[in-house]
This record gives structure tokens, sequence and C-alpha cells, in this order.
């Protein structure tokens, strides 16, 4: 199965999309990300195994800011 | 040592919170939201972790709109400088701390304006009548005590937050004195700042305070710095809770506070506070029959007061008979207790007074104990 990367805004959202999605079965790692965009720096990201689509509104309707998504790597 | 000043902060701590405070200098050592090695995630996770305890304690739906402080003052801090500016005004209770009326009176010289308003202990009606009164055009924040640190007087925060609700004013309570003694239910109430100590009713360690938000207002920030995230954005990020948390955060005192929180949900509040409620009856019972003291209180009674106890001997300052008692080894607070409108009320801003809070560890034998040492002091007077 795939993995996607959500970056996120920070730790804490880190923390709590790693919780939501594992609620919803999904295998997550969370990542310190560096130098994600132009304008945003350090931060953390969710590497996520299963459905990106589903993973993506999940963590949408959870309030969850998603800084940017990238398909396919390997995890951890 | 019988301690029975509860009220500026509890004493013992539970083991499992000092076991926890040691196990986090050890276990959770590296600092969290600042890097991705395995002991930085794995302090994150135990930070999240008490912020999912304290969201779920208080019925707040999103644990990010947790935000760790040093103590109730800054988060109070926090939420009246981050709220009002010049030309603005403020409602406060007439059983305010110094933790708002400073801040206030600070702002005043910016101003900012604030009307007090009475909080009568058995009449919630009159309490809102007065609040509404002191309401203005220009009112951008009502705040209001939950629970008097002087008298335990409780206001009718349920109503106060629908009546700002309805005018669309933030409303903030200072949770210093009820949290973790009386239930409080985010989800249920309209409160938009819920301000704590860690230390008292939570049973953590000193050096931690929580500001809850509901996230309906933006605060403005009182300090910024690094936050571990957004690092290119020259601006303070603007998510709950880095917006408000800058530096580096008390790990070893949050993971007091979460074991203090579970600690609380084992045991249940309800619990506590009937026990602590029926030590203060008792003793209030016993010193109602001595005619030289005076008690400030009312009979201790939950739907009405937090369980606490103030007192004064007939001509006797406070400070003499807290000397007394401590050479008895036992620990009181006197004098104004930093509520100087509580006791221009009480009168007693020239004697102060002596104040007693229990916690859930005080036993009847430190009440009889207590009673025949005043008794003693009182006969001596």
């Amino acid at each position: 199965m795939d993995w996607t990367t959500f970056y996120v805004s920070s730790v804490t959202n880190a923390m709590r999309g790693k919780k939501l999605l594992e609620q919803h079965g999904f295998t997550v790692y969370i990542k310190h990300s560096s130098a994600q965009g132009e304008t945003d720096g350090c931060g953390y990201s969710l590497q996520v195994r299963g459905d990106a689509k589903t993973a993506k509104q999940l963590l949408a309707r959870a309030g969850i800011r998603l800084l940017r998504i990238e398909h396919g790597g390997g995890g951890l | 040592m019988i301690y029975f000043d509860n009220a500026a902060t509890t004493y013992p701590k539970p083991p499992e919170v000092r076991r926890a405070i040691a196990e986090a200098m050890v276990l959770y050592g590296a600092n969290p939201g600042r890097g991705g090695h395995a002991l930085s995630l794995r302090t994150a996770e135990q930070v999240y972790a008490c912020r999912e305890a304290v969201s779920s304690f208080f019925k707040l739906d999103n644990p990010a709109n947790v935000v760790f402080t040093a103590n109730c003052t800054m988060s109070l801090n926090l939420v009246i400088k981050g709220t009002v500016q010049r030309g603005d005004h403020v409602v406060i209770s007439d059983l305010e701390h110094n933790s708002v009326l400073r801040p206030l009176e600070t702002l005043k010289e910016q101003g900012v304006t604030y009307t007090e308003a009475v909080v009568h202990p058995y009449n919630p009606q009159r309490t809102i009548e007065s609040f509404c009164s002191a309401i203005r055009s220009n009112t951008k924040l009502i705040l209001c005590s939950h629970a008097s640190n002087v008298l335990g007087y409780r206001a009718p925060i349920e109503q106060l937050a629908r009546l700002a609700s309805k005018r669309g004013i933030p409303f903030a309570v200072d949770a210093a004195q009820s949290g973790g003694i009386l239930p409080i239910d985010m989800s249920k109430n309209t409160i938009d700042y819920l301000c704590l100590p860690g230390h008292k009713g939570l049973y953590g360690p000193m050096g931690t305070g929580l500001l809850l938000c509901r996230g309906s207002h933006r605060l403005t920030t009182l300090i910024e710095g690094g936050s571990g995230s957004q690092s290119l954005l020259p601006q303070q990020p603007d998510e709950l809770p880095e917006h408000l948390e800058s530096g580096t955060l008390n790990v070893p005192g949050i993971c007091g506070l979460l074991a203090g929180i579970q600690w609380l949900d084992r045991y249940g509040i309800e619990r506590i506070a009937f026990h602590e409620n029926s030590l203060m009856r008792e003793l209030y019972s016993r010193l109602t029959q001595i005619s030289n003291i005076r008690l400030y209180t009312e009979f201790p009674s939950p739907s009405v007061c937090v369980p606490l106890l103030t007192f004064n001997i007939d001509g006797q300052n406070s400070e003499a008979v807290a000397e007394h008692l401590n050479r008895a080894g036992i620990a009181v607070r006197a004098g104004l207790h930093c509520a100087p409108s509580v006791h221009r009320r009480m009168q007693t801003t020239q004697t102060g007074a002596v104040r007693l809070c229990p916690s859930a560890f005080t036993t009847n034998n430190d009440i009889y104990y207590i009673y025949k040492k005043i008794i003693e002091i009182a006969r001596n007077s």
C-alpha cells in the first residue's frame, strides 16, 4: 500500500493527526521536516500508509491545516 | 506539619505526581516540538497526552486549544492583555484577586476602564443583574472568578456565560479555586477562556498553569519567539497552542500535571469535594460555638461555596494567630490573600484574616487538632 506525507504546521497538529488517523486504522509515523516550503521552515509531517483521500478528509474535518501533501515514498 | 494552605497550593502531592516528575527527568529529557529524534518525539507525545487529559477533564473538544502557562496569573494576563486595548471596558466581579486587578490597573494607565459587579452568594439572579447593569457599549471582556479565594463564594458562571454570549462579549473564568474542585464542562457552557493553576485542585506541581480557549476569539500575543515550527515565518504562528506558547515548555511540570489529573480522575472530584466539605462543616460547626471567633464564610454548602473557611479571633491580628498555629505545626494563610476588594467588603484590610483550606489528604484528626489549637489561642486572647 502507498505512503503519503502530510506536512502539518506544528508538533501538536502532528500528534493530533497521528492519533486521529490511528483511530481509523491507518499506520502513521511522525517525522521532523526542515524547510518545508519557501515560507514555512521547520515543522512536522505525518507519513501515512493507507488511502490518502480518506486520510486527507479526516485531517481536514478535524481542522488540521495541511501545508503540503506528497504522494509516494516508503515510510520510515 | 498539618497543612491547611491548600488554596495557595495543594500539599502534599499524590505519590504518582512526585514519581511522574522524577521519571520525566529521565524518560522525557529532550525538547518537545524541536526535533525529530526519538527522545524529542517521545517527550512531545507525553506533552500531548497532558493536553488530551486536560481537554477530556474539562470537556473541551480540541486538545490543541489547551495552552500551557506558568500559573493561573499568567493565563489571566494572556486573556486580559490579549483582548482589550485603549478605550475598551471590562466587567469583573468584586471578588477578584490581584492577578486580575493589577493587570487592569496597568491597562487603566493606557485608557482601559473596568467596573466591579457584585456577587450575591445566595442570589444568582441579583448577581446576573449586577453584571448586566455593569456592561457598557464598549465592554470587550467579562471576567469572573468562579470561587473567591477568601470567602469561597461561587459565582453563577453558567448564567454569566449565557449573558456574555447573548451580548457577543468574550467571557473568561478565573478557576484558581475551583479547577479540580467543582465540575466545569466547557461543552455545556459558552466560557471562552478558562484560566487555571495546575498546582492547586489539579494536584500538579507549582510552575504549571493552563489556559483553555474555545477558539471562537483570537488573543493577541504577550510574548513571541521560538515555537519549533514554521520558523521561516517572521510572525508568531497563528494556530493554538503555539500562538501563545513561545519557548521551551515545563516538561517535568506538565508530566506531573498529567499524573495529577489522572489521579483526580481515578478518585473522582465529587468524592474529594464530599470529603473536604464534610471536614469543613465539622470544623465550622465547632468554631461557631466559640464566642470570640468571627467567621467570615458561610456554613460550608457545595452549592454556595468551595470548601474553605476564613476567620479571625477578636482582638488578634491574623498574622499573630497564624504564627501561633505555625508553632503548633499547622500551616494556614493569614493576611489579605492578594484580594483587597474582598477584604474591603469584609472590613478586614487592617487585620487580615486567617484562611484554612483542606485537600483530599486532610483527615478528621487534622480537623480535631486544629480546632483544639484554635480554642487554645482564643481562650488566651
